[in-house]
Formats: C-alpha cells, sequence, structure tokens
C-alpha cells in the first residue's frame, strides 16, 4: 500500500518529490485527523441517528428508560398503514406539494428567464425576487398570518373571511405563503443556469430564423436540463417536508385539514410521546422521498 | 435601446410593433410581480409604525397616517427581545465559525491527503444528501437528550454542523484550485498544518465567506431544532421567541407582531443588501454540485 503511493505521488508529481512521498504513513494520520472533527459530530448526529432512528421504529420506545423499551417487528408500520391520521395527513402533504411544486418551478423559471432579458433595473428585480430567501419561517408564517386574517389585506381584497380558519381556503393560503417564500432559490439558481447558456447557440438559431418559441423550446430548456431536474427535486422534497408554515399559520386546523405528515410526526413524537411509532413515521416519509427523487431523475432525465 | 429609435421603429417597420408591445408586456409582468412580491414587506414595515387605532381600523391601511414607535417601546418593555436578538447572533456565530473549520478541515483532507477510505467516505457524505433532515428528528432528540444537551447552545450548534453541504461546496471549490502552491510550500518543510493554515484557508477565502454567510443565515432562521431545544423563555432565538409571542398574547396582536417580525428580520436583509453577491455565490455553489 504504502509502495502503491509512494509510486502514485512520483508519478502525479514527477521524480523529485521525495519529500512528499517518504512518509505516508504520516500522510494517513495527518489526514484523518483532518477529517476527524467532522466525521466525529457527523457520525452521532446524522449517520448514527439514521440507524437509531431504524432501530427505534421497531420498538415501542420508552423516552425515560430506553431499556424498558418493548421490541413490536414491523409493528408500528403495520399500524401505519391503517391509522387514517396518518393517511390524512400524506394526502394533506401531496395536496400541498400540487399547490406549490409547479408555481415556484414554473414561477421562478419564467422569472429568471424575464430578468436575465436586458431590462432595465436588473438589479432591482432580482433584489425583490431574492430578498424573501433570508427570511425565517417565523417571519414568513406570522406576516402571511395578518395578511390572510379576517380583517387582513387578502381576505379587504380577494374576499373569503379569515382564510385561514376556512376548510378549503387555510391550505392554499399556507401554499401562497410558501411560494412567496420558496421562490427564491431556484430563481437564483435558474438565473444563474440561464446565464451560463452560450448566446452563441441563439446568435446560430436567429440566423437560421427561427422564432423565439423555437428557441425556447430547443435550446434554453435542453440547455438547463440539469439545474431544472435539480430544482424540481429539490422543490419536491422541500414542500413533501413542510412543517413551519401549518405549524404556525393553522396548527394543523381547521379539523386536521393543514395537518402535514410532518406536522403529525413532530405531534405523535413531542405531544404524544411515541417516539417509536415517528421514528416509522420518518422512515415512510423517507422511502416515499427516495421514490419522488428517482421518480423525476428518471423521467426528466439528468445528465449527472 | 433609445426610446427614438424605438419609436422610429415602430412606424418602420410593422414587424417590430410586435417587439415592442412584447417589451411593454415584459415590463408589467416583471415589475407587476415585483410590486406583489414587495406588497407584504410594506404591510409589515407600515403596520409597525401605525397607531392603535390604524391598525384596528375596518379598512386595512397601507400607509401609517398616524406615526408611532409604540409598538416598539411595548416589545422592548414586555418581551425578551432583546436577549433574543443577542442569542440569535451568539448561536449563529457560533454554528458559522465550527462549521467553516471543520468543513474546511475535512475538505483539505479529502481532495488533498491520501488516506484509505476517503473515497468511500465522500461517497458517503455525497449519499447522505438523499437524507431528509425530518427522519432524524426523533432520534437526534434522543441523541442530544442522551448527552444532556436540551436547553444548550449546543444541542443546536453540534446537530447544525452535521449538514454535508457545506463539505461538498467546499470539496467543489478544492478541486478548481491548483495545488502547485501547497506543494512548494511542502517543499519548504512546511507542515501539512501550517500548509492549511498558511496557504490553504487563505487561497479559500471567498468560498469560506459565501458558505460562511449561507450558514450564518441559515442558523439565524432555523426553527425546529432551537424550538425543541431552548426550553427557557431566556434561551429562545427570534424565531422561536415571536411564535410565542404570538402564542402567548392568546389574540394576535398585529402590531406587536409585525413589529417584532421587522426585529427579526431586518438585520439579515441589511447583510442581504450588502453582501447579495456573496449569497448568490453560495446558492449557486449548491446548484452546480448536485
Amino acid at each position: 500500500m504504502g509502495q502503491a503511493n509512494r509510486q502514485r505521488d512520483a508519478n502525479a508529481n514527477g521524480s523529485t518529490l521525495v519529500d512528499l512521498s517518504k512518509s505516508s504513513t504520516r500522510e494517513w494520520i495527518a489526514g484523518s485527523a483532518f477529517a476527524l472533527p467532522y466525521l466525529l459530530i457527523a457520525g452521532t448526529f446524522l449517520f448514527g441517528p439514521l440507524l437509531l432512528a431504524l432501530y427505534m421504529s421497531l420498538y415501542d420506545w420508552n423516552a425515560l428508560d430506553p431499556a424498558q423499551s418493548q421490541f413490536l417487528g414491523l409493528e408500528n408500520y403495520r399500524i401505519l398503514l391503517s391509522d387514517p391520521d396518518f393517511w390524512n395527513a400524506l394526502w394533506n402533504t401531496v395536496y400541498f406539494v400540487v399547490l406549490t411544486v409547479p408555481p415556484i418551478v414554473v414561477g421562478s423559471l419564467l422569472l429568471a428567464l424575464g430578468v436575465n432579458r436586458e431590462v432595465r433595473g436588473q438589479w432591482l428585480l432580482r433584489t425583490v425576487f431574492f430578498s424573501p430567501y433570508v427570511l425565517t419561517v417565523a417571519v414568513v408564517g406570522l406576516l402571511w398570518t395578518e395578511l390572510f386574517n379576517a380583517s387582513g389585506l387578502v381576505s379587504y381584497y380577494l374576499g373569503g373571511g379569515n382564510w385561514l380558519t376556512s376548510h378549503d381556503l387555510a391550505m392554499p393560503a399556507i401554499a401562497v405563503a410558501t411560494i412567496w417564500w420558496q421562490l427564491a432559490f431556484n430563481f437564483i439558481i435558474l438565473l444563474a443556469a440561464r446565464q451560463n447558456v452560450s448566446d452563441r447557440l441563439y446568435e446560430a438559431a436567429k440566423l437560421d430564423g427561427a422564432s423565439s418559441w423555437r428557441m425556447m423550446r430547443d435550446i434554453t430548456i435542453p440547455q438547463m436540463q440539469n439545474p431544472l431536474v435539480f430544482v424540481v427535486i429539490v422543490t419536491f422534497v422541500n414542500s413533501f417536508q413542510v412543517f413551519g408554515q401549518p405549524f404556525i399559520m393553522t396548527d394543523g386546523g381547521p379539523s386536521f385539514s393543514t395537518t402535514t405528515i410532518v406536522l403529525y410526526l413532530y405531534d405523535t413524537a413531542f405531544t404524544g410521546r411515541q417516539f417509536g411509532y415517528a421514528a416509522a413515521v420518518g422512515y415512510v416519509l423517507f422511502m416515499i422521498l427516495i421514490a419522488v427523487s428517482a421518480t423525476s431523475y428518471y423521467f426528466l432525465g439528468g445528465d449527472d | 435601446m433609445s426610446t427614438k429609435s424605438r419609436t422610429r421603429a415602430l412606424f418602420d417597420d410593422v414587424s417590430l410593433t410586435g417587439d415592442r408591445l412584447r417589451t411593454i408586456g415584459l415590463y408589467a409582468a416583471l415589475y407587476g410581480t415585483a410590486f406583489l412580491f414587495m406588497l407584504p414587506y410594506w404591510y409589515m414595515f407600515a403596520t409597525s409604525f401605525m397607531t392603535r387605532d390604524l391598525v384596528y381600523a375596518e379598512v386595512p391601511h397601507l400607509i401609517p397616517w398616524d406615526l408611532t414607535f409604540y409598538w416598539y417601546e411595548y416589545l422592548l418593555n414586555n418581551s425578551l427581545i432583546v436577549q433574543w436578538t443577542a442569542n440569535t447572533v451568539i448561536l449563529a456565530a457560533i454554528t458559522t465559525l465550527v462549521v467553516i473549520l471543520i468543513d474546511a478541515m475535512i475538505a483539505y483532507s479529502l481532495t488533498r491527503l491520501d488516506w484509505p477510505g476517503r473515497r468511500a467516505i465522500f461517497a458517503i457524505i455525497v449519499a447522505s444528501f438523499m437524507v431528509p433532515g425530518i427522519v432524524n428528528l426523533v432520534p437526534v432528540y434522543i441523541i442530544v437528550s442522551e448527552l444532556g444537551l436540551v436547553n444548550s447552545i449546543w444541542g443546536v450548534v453540534l446537530p447544525s454542523a452535521a449538514n454535508p453541504l457545506g463539505v461538498f461546496m467546499l470539496v467543489q471549490f478544492f478541486k478548481d484550485i491548483p495545488e502547485e502552491l501547497e506543494e512548494a510550500a511542502r517543499l519548504d518543510g512546511f507542515s501539512r498544518l501550517r500548509v492549511f493554515t498558511h496557504i490553504v484557508l487563505p487561497l479559500m477565502r471567498s468560498a469560506l465567506a459565501a458558505l460562511g454567510l449561507f450558514i450564518f443565515i441559515w442558523t439565524w432562521n432555523a426553527f425546529v431544532w432551537p424550538l425543541l431545544i431552548f426550553q427557557d423563555d431566556s434561551m429562545y432565538t427570534l424565531p422561536i421567541g415571536l411564535v410565542t409571542l404570538q402564542d402567548n398574547l392568546g389574540v394576535t396582536e398585529p402590531g406587536v407582531i409585525m413589529t417584532s417580525a421587522v426585529v427579526a428580520s431586518v438585520p439579515l436583509l441589511l447583510v442581504f443588501l450588502v453582501m447579495q453577491k456573496h449569497l448568490v455565490r453560495a446558492v449557486e455553489m449548491q446548484g452546480t454540485t448536485k
């Protein structure tokens, strides 16, 4: 092994670097030492918990005395699949995803393409569309709670009374707040992606007399394919994990119509103290997200 | 591009009128959307300066005809908002420092030092992106409480520092900077630690600034984790304090809520205006890495 390393170093750097190659053991030690702090933290708070969650999901977990936990096998998962509250939360989440993902993806794409044109005040527009990115969900939730209040701006001009206490309007209200907040990240990614498309492609197309619609379809979209796939997956994953907005704006109400899956998980764990069951909910969500990401990746096709 | 040539074009060539209409449409769409985007901000700021009468008027007001600092004084005297602001700054600063240090170290190790298993470890770190943070909500809470870190600042700092995003961003960045400088320094007898502190860190200043700004904002805004870990109201960060403010008052008092929202968001909006370039860069680094 040491031999091989020395050989590789010699090949890569020229044969003069005796100094660098003489100490592959020290290089091992240095390498691991530099990696250690992150690996310790990630092991304790990222990789370890992932295994612990799987383990916990097989138990009726006793938070006060884990040794007293009772092994259930797959019972938690079986209960979960016949739990109407879980299904309600899952469908609410799917509804929220449907309400938010298309507007966020399409909206950020349109704004990115628009701002990329030679428009006056480009900096101003970019700043405005990007700015909600630096807000905490607490500010977003509270601000839109006021706007959707019975006497708030939205209800006053658009009607609907207090949107957040209406069975039909509460989720759309949360979706509107989310779109306003989450468009920013995608907008910046797509604006950068559009700026990376070579102007020459468009010049050539113009010479061939291509319409702007054709240029959009045959140049812009294909050239931006990878960032678009990235944006779609990130938006899906974020929307599936929505928590703060319903927690603050409606607390899952009225009558559980905005209880999303993470809100359900949170309540099960930290109000109901059913940690094993909540861990199972987390794992099911994990599987759903992997399936969704893999599916969008497969259908939209990314190069890397 | 001048209006004059545009106007002439309007008369000269009929096909160009379509262009002009399209330009008008583009401007209307962009600035119209921008106006809608700004309305919530305006509402937040305006309400924080309105008298109680205006806040509770039947017709919602957008302009604070009667300016008052009543709500700001009220918040100062009746809530821990100063304490919460200090907590938020301290938490965000510590997390940023920890993340920059450990992420730069491991990124240096993964790209520049040769040791067994580093490829496998990098592959695992990349794969961990697929793990939604929420799966770990319950087990990390159990671990944090076993370690006795509930209600401690480290109970928030350490789980945040496990985020693989920074490692990934910095590894991508390392791949783009040439190794020659470091090699020259090694030949001059610099130890690896000295190469890291004297050559690598200065070279990476801009990437670290982008990552640092991103982590600072991320931590300032963090919600779920501080909500679980900080249980005394004297430990709250701004986002948590704001939400309890709404709960404790029972009836939401729009003036108080909007004013606290201003306090929580203005520092970051100012940072954003000044350092937008770095933040754009941090976001772009994420977009190109996946």
